[in-house]
């Protein structure tokens, strides 16, 4: 009697220490949904380099403050057409930053909707960087549209 | 009961012990363990191993295993490394000397330049043959007929290479200058050119509705705002010239962009010509 009892202690001790956590395994991750302010990583200064540079840091940071903050995020590319034309701006010139701009803004409206030969970012924006743009064909870096880029 | 379950749990390590006699870390041991972890595809460990026992042994096979797996590992440089320890008499020296080309070409591509190896046989003599034709793509330089580039190549891949051959003669780019000049003629007809409808026909309507704008507020003296509208039209009309020589631009990057994909997917289809190894049978 004595030896069949330490046989079941010995198999419900070893299962009872042994046993796996259930509650480690199953429990809910931690996921957030909350989708991220865009205009939160807006650097509203009017910091810059050159008059071009001020001039259009000035137009984009009164398009930001009047519009396109109270709008809220409706382009679909990134980076933004705002932030393309201040990028535009460091990448060359004022003059040639603004027909960048016309175009990229030509591009956003779009009547067929027809982006999709766009690479994506991963929150899922059409990815568009001012670099293929500059017209010197050393420095565009074609991705295509399947392709998901890993950083904003 | 209790001596029962003494000799249960005694009797299984006794006869079951390890052996403190058996060297593990012989150096043949560990091969044989190398060989193993090779055999398992588990290149990053097989080459820590056959590294531990190269010296000790000397061995071209090892040597030539470890060069193998770097590049399965897409360690080129350092596959190419060990080539330079593999002695030119050993058997393995001609396979050896292919893989270096393949690291050569994946790591740099480009044409290579290397005379035929005298000790290559025919099989190797021939997929060197194609190896080096199809590096020549990867120049700028490219002056070569059709018949002696294709001439290596079996009737199978006779298709593809032929293919390759011509988009590297005559790739289908389109012209910026012409883009830009249509678009000048008729706004967005370049962007047509190029392949986006939408963008072409975006442009098109906006730069028509602005210079409609202008010329109606002209005409009933809204100078003001019929220069504003001007103005806005202008930088349409100027940015869509200005875009659709960028999309031309970006349409040929993108044919550059797929024939190197297409090629480097048509050279791994092909092990680059590279026999299939086999140690592991």
């Amino acid at each position: 009697m004595q030896s069949k009892l330490n046989v079941f202690l010995l198999i419900i001790f070893t299962s009872s220490v042994f046993c796996q956590v259930e509650n480690l395994k199953w429990r809910k991750a931690d996921f957030s949904y909350e989708k991220q302010i865009h205009s939160s990583k807006r650097d509203y200064s009017f910091e810059s380099e050159n008059a071009g540079e001020f001039l259009t840091k000035s137009f984009t940071n009164a398009y930001w403050f009047f519009i396109s903050d109270v709008d809220g995020d409706n382009c679909p590319f990134r980076p933004t057409c705002s932030t393309f034309f201040l990028q535009s701006a460091k990448e060359t010139n004022i003059f040639q930053a603004s027909l960048m701009f016309f175009d990229r803004f030509t591009r956003d409206m779009n009547i067929a909707k027809g982006h999709d030969h766009y690479p994506r970012v991963s929150a899922g924006y059409y990815y568009d960087p001012p670099q293929n743009y500059t017209l010197n064909q050393g420095r565009i870096n074609y991705l295509p549209p399947a392709f998901i880029v890993d950083d904003e | 009961m209790r001596k029962y379950l003494t000799l249960f749990f005694l009797i299984p390590p006794a006869i079951l012990s390890q052996s403190t006699s058996f060297d593990f870390h012989s150096p043949e041991n560990i091969k044989k363990f190398a060989d193993y972890l090779f055999c398992e595809g588990d290149y990053l460990r097989a080459i820590e191993q056959y590294e531990l026992v190269n010296e000790k042994l000397d061995n071209d096979t090892t040597k030539f295993k470890v060069m193998l797996g770097y590049s399965a590992l897409g360690l080129y440089n350092e596959s190419n490394e060990i080539f330079k320890g593999i002695n030119d008499k050993s058997i393995f020296y001609p396979d050896a000397n292919f893989l270096s080309f393949k690291n050569q070409l994946i790591s740099e591509p480009g044409m290579i330049n290397a005379p035929s190896i005298h000790s290559f046989n025919s099989f190797q003599l021939e997929s060197f043959s194609k190896l080096t034709n199809i590096s020549m793509l990867y120049e700028d330089k490219f002056n070569i007929s059709r018949e002696n580039f294709i001439a290596p190549f079996d009737a199978e891949e006779l298709n593809q290479v032929s293919t390759f051959y011509d988009y590297k003669v005559e790739p289908p780019h389109k012209s910026p200058a012409l883009a830009g000049t249509l678009s000048a003629i008729i706004p967005g007809s370049g962007k047509m050119y190029v392949g986006e409808w939408g963008d072409g026909i975006t442009s098109l309507l906006v730069t028509s509705l602005f210079a409609f704008l202008a010329y109606d507020n002209f005409r009933a003296d809204n100078t003001t705002r019929a220069w504003v509208f001007t103005g806005l039209g202008a930088f349409f009309y100027a940015g869509n010239i200005y875009g659709s020589v960028a999309s031309a631009q970006i349409f040929n990057a993108r044919i550059g962009f797929e024939f190197n994909n297409g090629l480097e997917l048509f050279l791994k289809q092909q092990n680059y010509f590279l026999p299939e190894y086999d140690f592991c049978n």
